[in-house]
């Protein structure tokens, strides 16, 4: 068994080494594939993250001017809190505000350049805290009723619904893009083994002749290809740990609002991914190429 | 039909493996049918049953009632009978196109016959499957005209790579490379690659090759095809030197001059069938 295994893998790297072109070829397509998987899991879950950063905010929020008298204020709370659909109403004032909005930017490591303004330019605001997130009901309308009060309604919902229409179209075009150029790579890999496997014809028909059994002439192919794969998973998994501070930074800077927590699992997932892809994608083409080529 | 005109059936000369001569007086249709019935009873082949039925799972080589029709309708062998026991030295010849390579295609069961039993071995070929196939031709030593060595490998390495890919420990492939190193004679080059060998020395690396699973039958395939007369004699007497040791040998070959001067028992095929089998030349003697 362990004779057989040295023997597979020493006679896979040797395929490799011999057809290098096409191994190149095959490996560097590879990469682009699992590169192209890996952002795809990257950006869906980013915005994941920041659907769930949505949700689990307050429902409805409403920005008041600023200026406005303290009784007008009280009278719109009660207003909304009598509506049956409304939990809860809580008022924040332009200085907590103000005093939330730093710490956030600390929280980031972010400068905070309202210290340089000297003014306040954030508004005060009323969050509404619904029985049922799905349930809106009149809530907008009874804020935006008195004039002069509120200067705009954020209903996260509809953020919500932005967010998981983008999600659902990134994920629906990146797995489309995903197959075709996963399809390439198949080929491509079923190509090379071919090509190995040709050109070893007089060794297999030796082997054949010998007595080999059909483990012994599939299995070094197969370990080609799985080897593809995995070279390919490195390639992709190095250039990601390379990217991936340029990355983080950039989507800090996109999304700045929204803090996107790519927490440790997601380093760990992408990995085992990545390398999951490669040497599932390598080792079935190779397995095909073998079935259409090897067997009789 | 009737248990002695079986058993006079089962006297034909073809069948008692220790008679070969005489074969062309067994070629009418009652024979083959009764052989036939007998194969179709398969318990007539079971071991010592009958003392006059040749225990044909005893024999290295059998082949009773066979055709073998490609799917382009061609008839490559018609109706062959032909047991070579253990221990024989048999020479296969005849014109090209006669179905001597479909014979050994059989033999190895790279081909599978259309009718008839192919036994080698002991093995029922028709029965083997398809994964116990390896196992069938590692008890078979196969030479070619062409010797099918691997040139970028050495004397050494191309005999070891049949061990090798058929999963022998590497414990035990070193000393059984040098044993059949030593009987084929080729100790001193065993360090050289076929391209720097002469033709009969890349002929005894491929019988080396072929020896090296210490095989039942070997079936050489016009192994003196390439070669000049002087070393095609030392290839002869290599392969007689390996029967002498007890291995069979089946030898296709259209070395006239060779099957003359052995007076071994010989095998004629012509146009898909048997036409001689006997002890004597290349050539019809009467």
């Amino acid at each position: 068994m362990i004779g057989f295994l040295a023997f597979s893998v020493r006679r896979a790297f040797q395929g490799l080494l011999r057809n290098a072109v096409m191994s190149l070829a095959a490996t560097i397509t590879m990469v682009l594939m699992l590169l192209l998987l890996a952002g795809l899991v990257i950006i869906l879950s980013g915005l994941q993250a920041g659907l769930a950063f949505v949700e689990q905010k307050v429902e409805v929020q409403a920005f008041l001017n600023d200026g406005v008298s303290r009784e007008r204020v009280d009278a719109l709370i009660a207003d909304v809190e009598s509506l049956p659909e409304v939990a809860d109403v809580t008022y924040t004032s332009k200085e907590q505000a103000l005093a939330e909005w730093r710490e956030q930017l600390k929280a980031q490591g972010k400068q905070d350049l309202t210290a340089v303004t000297g003014t306040n330019p954030i508004p005060a605001k009323l969050n509404v805290k619904l029985k049922d997130p799905q349930v809106h009901g009149q809530v907008a309308e009874k804020l935006k009723a008195p004039p002069g009060v509120v200067q705009e309604v954020v209903e996260t919902r509809k953020v919500a619904d932005a967010i998981i229409t983008i999600t659902d179209v990134l994920r629906t075009v990146g797995l489309a893009i995903m197959a075709m150029v996963g399809l390439t790579v198949l080929f491509i890999v079923v190509n090379t083994i071919r090509m190995a496997v040709m050109a070893r014809a007089d060794e297999i028909e030796i082997m054949r002749l010998v007595g080999a059994s059909d483990a012994f002439i599939r299995w070094p192919f197969i370990f080609e290809g799985l080897l593809v794969g995995l070279l390919g998973a490195g390639v992709t998994l190095g250039v990601l740990a390379l990217g991936a501070q340029p990355i983080s930074q950039l989507t800090n800077v996109l999304v700045s609002q929204v803090p996107i927590g790519f927490d440790d699992r997601l380093g760990t997932q992408l990995l085992l991914l990545v390398l999951a892809a490669g040497t599932a994608l390598g080792g079935f083409g190779a397995w095909i190429s073998v079935r259409t080529y090897l067997i009789k | 039909m009737t248990q002695p005109n079986l058993r006079a059936a089962l006297r034909l000369p073809k069948v008692q493996a220790a008679a070969p001569t005489a074969g062309t007086e067994a070629r009418g249709a009652g024979p083959r049918a009764a052989i036939r019935d007998v194969l179709g009873g398969r318990s007539w082949l079971r071991r010592g049953q009958d003392p006059l039925m040749p225990d044909i799972r005893a024999a290295a080589l059998a082949l009773i009632d066979v055709t073998k029709v490609y799917p382009n309708g061609k008839r490559a062998l018609v109706d062959v009978d032909l047991v070579v026991p253990e221990g024989d030295f048999a020479f296969l010849v005849g014109p090209s196109g006669a179905g001597k390579s479909t014979l050994i295609k059989l033999l190895i069961r790279d081909e599978i016959a259309s009718s008839g039993v192919v036994y080698v071995a002991g093995q029922d070929l028709a029965r083997l499957r398809r994964r116990d196939v390896p196992r069938l031709r590692r008890r078979i030593g196969i030479v070619f005209q062409d010797f099918k060595l691997l040139p970028s490998k050495t004397v050494r390495e191309n005999v070891a790579f049949a061990l090798e890919v058929t999963g022998t420990p590497r414990r035990l492939i070193a000393p059984a490379v040098e044993r059949v190193l030593a009987i084929v004679g080729l100790t001193a080059q065993a360090e050289q690659r076929p391209s720097t060998l002469s033709g009969g020395e890349q002929q005894r690396t491929a019988i080396a090759r072929a020896l090296v699973h210490d095989p039942t039958v070997i079936i050489a395939d016009e192994p003196t095809g390439n070669l000049d007369p002087l070393i095609s004699w030392e290839i002869i007497q290599l392969l007689l030197r390996i029967n002498q040791l007890g291995t069979t040998v089946l030898m296709a070959t259209h070395n006239a001059e060779v099957v003359t001067a052995l007076r071994k028992r010989v095998v004629a095929l012509e146009e898909g069938r048997i036409v001689r089998d006997e002890i004597g030349g290349y050539h019809r003697e009467y």
